[in-house]
């Protein structure tokens, strides 16, 4: 069922149940800006999609128990410029905060750990660090003079 | 002349030598100081002279009467969280143990115990189901409270032809006034056994709010941006029926036996729970104004709404939920009446409680009834009275016991005495 543009029939008591195969919708899990308590976690997700949307989805596709959704709209800020002066409109999005039942918890990975920056022996990058070390070296002043600059003296 | 004496080479200590013992037997003179103390400005812009003004403020409150007291602390409206007892929240009950510093304790205190071979004097030969007596109660007395709550069921449920309840108002329809009946019915009936009632007052569907502050944050954006604010709180509840006696109910425990107990904390901002935020006037009210004679509490009664119905929970495979549902409810709605009657004869933020308040709540949908046990043993939780409070608030809570089973053909099926009795007990609590 396509879901760009579609109008969904109004519900009336007795109607079947709209049912939706291999939805056109696609979230994202983001890392929460505030913190958040450990059984929520926090998605951006396609204007469209309502909060039951959201549980059917998590549920049915991905098995995971979902107790209770909770979303707003961000708005995307239209306040930059460009070179023309013009606005420039970031675009909207929407975000749910979905909180887990069974006692589940999420806590968001760290996808950049940070990484020892040393270089192996006898690679470029340690050569060059050592050709810069050295450099560094020849530029500072003797240390014996103690700070005072070489416009002093002989 | 000093300037032309030749003075010694090494300068002797005590110059002449025997000028400190005349000395010796005279105490010191006590001065008058000459002038007032010392103190910071009051009106400076700086850090000392907004301390001095808190304290100011506080030492005002102090002296003044309780009904001036109670004005003063909620004079200020700012916005503060809502705390509503009754929540769609998940998890509510530790966010709510958080902001109120209560321990929870399963079961009842020792008074209300469940197994009546303790309680009743004699009896301990005789069978379990022969033992339907309370202390205070006879074995008549109770055959008449337990025909009473049978006539009751039985009217609301089957004598009565009600319409069919419109979305959302079956429990207030069908439950609530089985409930009033039930209690209006047992406090009457139970009067003459205890002597409590007939000074005291029932109050149908009163008022109870609370308000309070803890714990500080940083204001992130504004003109105050970077100051510490107090996060204040506010309870707004309409219990179904409440009985307000002129007595105080004697303590469960000890206040010192509070100190050990533990208050799961929780560092993150109460905004992410999902709490809001309003500005609206703080108010402070047990159920009765403050000249009422009944200002302490008894016992409360709540219902359980349609929306967070077990049944409905269960549809949405939330059944879990359900007693931490109850559980925030009792806290919460306790806190706030006994933090009320504390305020009521004086107890503040910076005058804490001397004697534990205590009261007791029921909550029912109709069917299953679940009992607390509240003991307020402290008030002072702002950041300023709370650094080295030891003391912490206690509530003991069952989880949901059954009434009965349904009522079928003009006759209540499978009543629970066992329940029967806890309610009975609740009731009879007394000096």
């Amino acid at each position: 069922m396509p879901v760009s543009r579609l109008l969904y029939p109004l519900y009336q008591l007795g109607n079947p149940q709209l049912r939706i195969f291999r939805p056109n919708w696609f979230l994202t899990l983001v890392r929460p800006g505030t913190e958040q308590p450990p059984d929520t976690v926090q998605f951006r997700i396609p204007m469209e999609m309502t909060k039951c949307d959201i549980k059917n989805y998590l549920e049915n596709i991905y098995n995971v128990p979902v107790g209770a959704v909770r979303t707003r709209i961000q708005m995307g800020s239209n306040k930059k410029r460009n070179h023309r002066n013009q606005k420039i409109k970031q675009p909207d999005y929407k975000v749910a905060y979905v909180q887990l039942a069974q006692g589940q918890t999420f806590n968001f990975p760290d996808i950049f750990p940070e990484k020892d920056k040393t270089p192996e022996e006898g690679s470029m990058e340690d050569m060059e660090q050592k050709f810069m070390e050295d450099e560094r070296q020849r530029q500072k002043l003797d240390p014996r003079r103690g700070g005072v600059t070489e416009w002093f003296g002989l | 002349m000093a300037a032309r004496t030749r003075l010694p080479l090494l300068f002797p200590k005590n110059l002449p030598p025997f000028r400190n013992q005349k000395l010796a037997h005279t105490e010191a003179a006590v001065k008058e100081p000459a002038y007032p103390p010392i103190v910071p400005s009051l009106t400076a812009k700086s850090k000392s002279a907004r301390v001095r003004q808190v304290e100011e403020v506080v030492q005002q409150i102090c002296a003044s009467p309780v009904e001036e007291k109670l004005s003063l602390i909620t004079r200020i409206q700012r916005m503060k969280f809502v705390v509503y007892p009754q929540t769609f929240a998940r998890n509510a009950d530790t966010w709510y143990q958080h902001f109120t510093k209560t321990a929870y304790i399963p079961g009842l205190p020792e008074k209300f115990s469940l197994s009546p071979e303790r309680k009743t004097g004699g009896e301990e030969e005789q069978p379990a189901a022969v033992q339907t007596t309370v202390p205070g109660v006879g074995h008549d007395g109770f055959e008449d409270i337990r025909s009473l709550v049978t006539r009751v069921i039985l009217q609301e449920y089957w004598h009565l032809k009600k319409r069919k309840p419109f979305l959302y108002k079956e429990q207030e329809q069908m439950v609530g006034p089985f409930l009033r009946n039930l209690v209006t019915g047992l406090t009457f009936s139970l009067a003459k056994n205890n002597p409590l009632f007939l000074t005291s007052s029932l109050d149908i569907d009163p008022q109870v709010n609370f308000y309070w502050r803890r714990g500080q944050r940083i204001i992130p954006k504004g003109h105050r941006r970077g100051r510490q604010e107090p996060t204040r709180f506010q309870i707004d509840d309409r219990p179904n029926s409440q009985i307000r006696i002129t007595q105080q109910l004697p303590q469960f425990t000890p206040l010192e036996d509070s100190y050990a107990a533990e208050v799961p904390e929780v560092t993150l901002s109460p905004n992410v729970m999902p709490l809001f935020r309003r500005q609206y006037d703080n108010n402070i009210f047990t159920g009765a104004k403050l000249p009422d004679p009944a200002c302490y509490g008894h016992t409360q009664f709540h219902l359980v709404p349609d929306r967070y119905h077990r049944d409905r929970m269960a549809r949405q495979q939330q059944s879990d939920q359900v007693e931490v549902f109850l559980r925030a409810n009792a806290l919460t709605s306790l806190f706030a009446w006994t933090g009320a009657q504390a305020m009521y004869q004086g107890f503040w933020n910076h005058e804490d409680v001397t004697r534990p308040f205590v009261s007791q709540a029921v909550i029912t949908d109709g069917k299953f009834f679940s009992f607390f046990c509240y003991q307020l043993n402290t008030v002072a939780l702002s950041v300023e009275t709370d650094a080295n409070n030891p003391r912490k608030n206690l509530l003991w809570g069952t989880e949901s016991l059954r009434l009965y089973d349904s009522v079928q053909d003009g006759a209540v099926v499978g009543l629970n005495d066992d329940v029967l009795k806890l309610l009975v007990q609740f009731l009879m609590n007394k000096q």
